[in-house]
């Protein structure tokens, strides 16, 4: 213990501890050092002292309740035993071995307060947006204020709610606020500084290439980029998904695929040009954000090796794409009730039924609002080679409005219900597409928490009753779960201190972390002495 | 090794009574015009008692450290002022004077970059950043300075003025330094480590050390632990600084705002 602890402040004590981009480009190990653990976005460890077998004997280690947090959405990073969580407008750095407050950050002037899923490590620094739109960094040791930034005006509809991405120097941030009218963008930030790279905006300006795909409600598009993407550096490409178009439930105003909405874009890190896109859901009437992590991975598809992109969609299908060429590849259904499309085309659209837009009285579409999936993390175990995510069997009524269009006025152009629903999490093969297995939950189809999944076979994710739930990778067998007392509306992690591993997750108001069990040993407390001045 | 204690007494006192919930709905409050005219009638009728910051004087209590302890609602303080309590007489103000009152009270409790301060403050940064105070050894701006003391970047956005002076002034007025301690640790495998005790409970120690990097330390782990009874910021400013090297340090930090359009740097 004494040398190990020695170890590891020897490492911590170095002014030279820096994260790299190879560190977060080699993926997680003790640390877990960007929103979903790699840049191929796998949400994957290669920890295993916590097998399927002993999964069992996990206990909670720590608990750290965020002051006045209600529905945290933050998945933590990792770095050299220090976990950083976002709540909006915060940031808290934990001890990771005792839970432990070591600094918080707060910016309660900020002049919105929406959901913040993460921070980002860079170098010495953490950064994290607040709602405004400020990219923030702090001193990681002590929480210092480094630089904050403004990128963009919530004046117009834009705020921030993803975590950073960093890559090569340049921090990756996105845009929010598509259902109430603004024009989406990813913008490459200088990490030293903060100040702009490039800004390359989702929805085209008039007359641009694309723009032909809009009528008159270009402008305010929407296309927002309100969840994290990946990343592969052998192709220094960036993959980032796009929200719906704005109205979002009034198509008629829209006329036209409205491109780049609901789609895949594929940018260059460097330049910010986009090297191809594909539209999921044309002219989405039924707010279905492309929001899902793109997941790349090397593998055998259709008696081929390739590098594809794999895509759990809101609308109901799972999607494979060549990712050099942004080629469909295949799409299978991720949910049992699909009522809007007939299945996807050779050339990856969908074969739309009749009449499947939003009306006046109401529409009954499946699947609902929240979709077949969201922006719940996914994750990729090479072990088992299997994808696991969360879905959600549930329909709904979808309602158009007449009104006419008013930007920034929290008008969607309609509404929409949901009713009922059952989640699953479940296990996909991305050689086929084909359903392995699943893991029904019971509860009121609530459920938004990601997966984490790890070289010692098993998998950790929330169920829809509020239980941090276990379960075998590679059959979905329930082997531990334990009740947070409340919803779980983030993705698990899992880290390694001292070699011992844990795995974290935020509930709506407090971060837990668990791990396994150890008979306590008794502290000799040491001399201490006050001096006197 | 020197800390700006007092002001983080701030910090959870704000957080958890939170002024505003006891904002009154009056439209003096905030109105820059009601509390320059409540300024006026501060400075010419309470500031003799209260002191000119509303830091409290021989005769009249602290109004700003008060109003983070136990804050009074606006309308409590019109009826105090209207009134009068204990050895306070009563006044004879209108409405609208009194109000103003009210509203330059209720300004003197929010941030300090809110509120016009005397002062210059391009003179206090060559102060912060000089030897003769030598704030920045401890303390950093903006990614410039120490990493012992608390970061100041935000000190003038998130401070009254008050409680900026006392702390300057008067830094181990109050004893709330656990959490910024001066600390030697002594561990079992021999190497001693010296450093700012951020945090520490019988079980486990954050340690900052000069070179502002953080250890993280279980008690198991240590042999022996000295710390220091007293904040190890310097407690002689009210004499190494002069009047106007004090007020012009006040509104260099005063306009340390993150959310300023530009902070003085």
């Amino acid at each position: 213990m004494i040398r190990c602890t020695l170890l590891c402040l020897l490492v911590a004590g170095g002014a030279l501890a820096q994260v790299r981009h190879e560190d977060i480009a080699k993926g997680a190990g003790q640390d877990w050092l960007t929103y979903a653990g790699t840049y191929s976005g796998w949400r994957y460890s290669p920890l295993q002292q916590i097998t399927a077998a002993n999964a069992r004997n996990v206990v909670p280690k720590w608990v750290y309740h965020v002051p006045g947090a209600r529905g945290l959405q933050s998945s933590p990073i990792v770095y050299q035993g220090v976990l950083y969580i976002t709540a909006p407008n915060s940031v808290y750095a934990i001890d990771g071995r005792s839970g432990r407050l070591v600094w918080r950050y707060a910016d309660p002037r900020a002049k919105a307060a929406g959901p913040n899923r993460g921070a980002a490590i860079w170098a010495d620094k953490i950064y994290f947006t607040t709602t405004d739109n400020y990219l923030v960094a702090l001193n990681r040791h002590t929480g210092a204020l480094i630089f904050n930034k403004k990128y963009a005006d919530v004046a117009v509809g834009t705020t921030s709610t993803s975590a950073p991405v960093i890559a090569k120097g340049k921090v990756i941030v996105g845009s929010s606020g598509g259902d109430s009218g603004m024009r989406g963008f990813l913008m490459a930030l200088s990490a030293d500084t903060g100040e702009e790279l490039w800004k390359t905006y989702t929805i085209p300006a008039k007359g641009e290439k694309g723009s032909e795909t809009w009528g008159n409600l270009i402008e305010w598009g929407g296309g927002a980029t309100w969840l994290s993407g990946t990343y592969d550096p052998a192709l220094n490409t960036l993959y980032w998904t796009t929200g719906n178009p704005w109205p979002d439930y009034n198509g008629s105003v829209r006329p036209g695929d409205n491109l780049y909405t609901c789609s895949l874009l594929a940018l260059d890190l460097d330049t910010g040009k986009m090297k191809w896109h594909f539209q999921f859901t044309p002219h989405d009437t039924h707010d279905w954000d492309a929001q899902s992590w793109p997941v790349l991975i090397d593998t055998e598809i259709q008696g081929k090796s390739r590098k594809i992109v794999l895509h759990a969609n809101r609308n109901g299908f799972f999607y494979a794409l060549d990712r050099v060429t942004g080629e469909f590849l295949r799409a299978t259904p991720l949910i049992n009730k699909i009522t809007w499309a007939k299945g996807i085309d050779a050339k990856g659209r969908p074969i739309e039924l009749p009449n499947i837009e939003a009306t006046a009285e109401g529409n009954w579409i499946c699947p609902s609002v929240k979709g077949a999936t969201n922006w719940m993390g996914q994750s990729y175990n090479p072990g088992t080679g299997l994808l696991y995510v969360l879905t959600l069997e549930q329909c709904g009524m979808y309602f158009r409005s007449s009104q006419e269009p008013q930007p920034m006025k929290n008008f969607s152009g309609g509404g929409a219900t949901e009713e009922g629903g059952q989640v699953f999490l479940r296990a996909l093969d991305p050689k086929t597409g084909k359903r392995v297995w699943e893991y029904p939950m019971t509860g009121l189809g609530r459920a938004w928490t990601g997966t984490v999944s790890t070289a010692g076979g098993v998998i950790f994710s929330g169920d829809d009753d509020g239980n941090l739930v276990a379960l075998d990778a590679k059959n979905g067998k329930h082997v531990w779960h334990f009740n947070v007392g409340e919803m779980l509306t983030a993705s698990p992690i899992t880290y390694s201190i001292d070699g011992k591993q844990y795995v974290a997750i935020a509930s709506a108001s407090a971060v837990f972390s668990f791990g396994l069990f150890e008979p306590a040993v008794p502290i000799e407390l040491p001399v201490v002495e006050i001096k006197k001045k | 090794m020197r800390v700006f204690a007092v002001a983080l007494l701030a910090v959870p006192l704000l957080a958890q009574h939170g002024r505003y919930l006891s904002d009154s709905n009056n439209p003096a409050i905030g109105s820059p015009q009601a509390i320059a005219a409540g300024t006026k009638l501060f400075m010419g009728s309470c500031a003799g008692c209260h002191g000119p910051d509303g830091g409290g004087g021989a005769r009249g209590p602290n109004l700003v450290r008060r109003s983070l302890w136990h804050p009074l609602s606006d309308d409590a303080i019109f009826q105090v002022i209207r009134k009068g309590v204990a050895d306070m007489p009563p006044t004879k103000l209108t409405d609208e004077q009194t109000w103003s009152l009210v509203a330059f009270i209720h300004a003197l409790t929010g941030p300090a970059s809110t509120n016009p301060f005397p002062g210059e403050p391009a003179a206090g940064k060559a102060i912060f950043w000089g030897d003769k105070a030598g704030c920045s050894n401890c303390h950093a701006i903006r990614g410039q300075g120490g990493s012992m003391g608390p970061d100041l970047s935000n000190v003038g956005g998130s401070r009254p003025l008050a409680v900026i002076r006392e702390s300057i002034a008067e830094p181990a007025k109050d004893l709330y330094y656990l959490g910024n301690e001066a600390a030697t640790v002594e561990l079992k495998n021999g190497q001693t480590l010296q450093g700012v005790a951020k945090n520490r409970s019988n079980y486990s120690l954050q340690l900052v050390d000069s070179q502002g990097t953080l250890h993280l330390i279980q008690m198991r782990d240590v042999k022996k632990l000295t710390v220091s009874d007293t904040t190890p910021m310097p407690t002689d400013y009210a004499k190494r600084l002069s009047r106007t090297e004090l007020r012009d340090l006040l509104a260099y930090l005063a306009t340390q705002d993150i959310r300023a359009k530009e902070p003085v740097q």
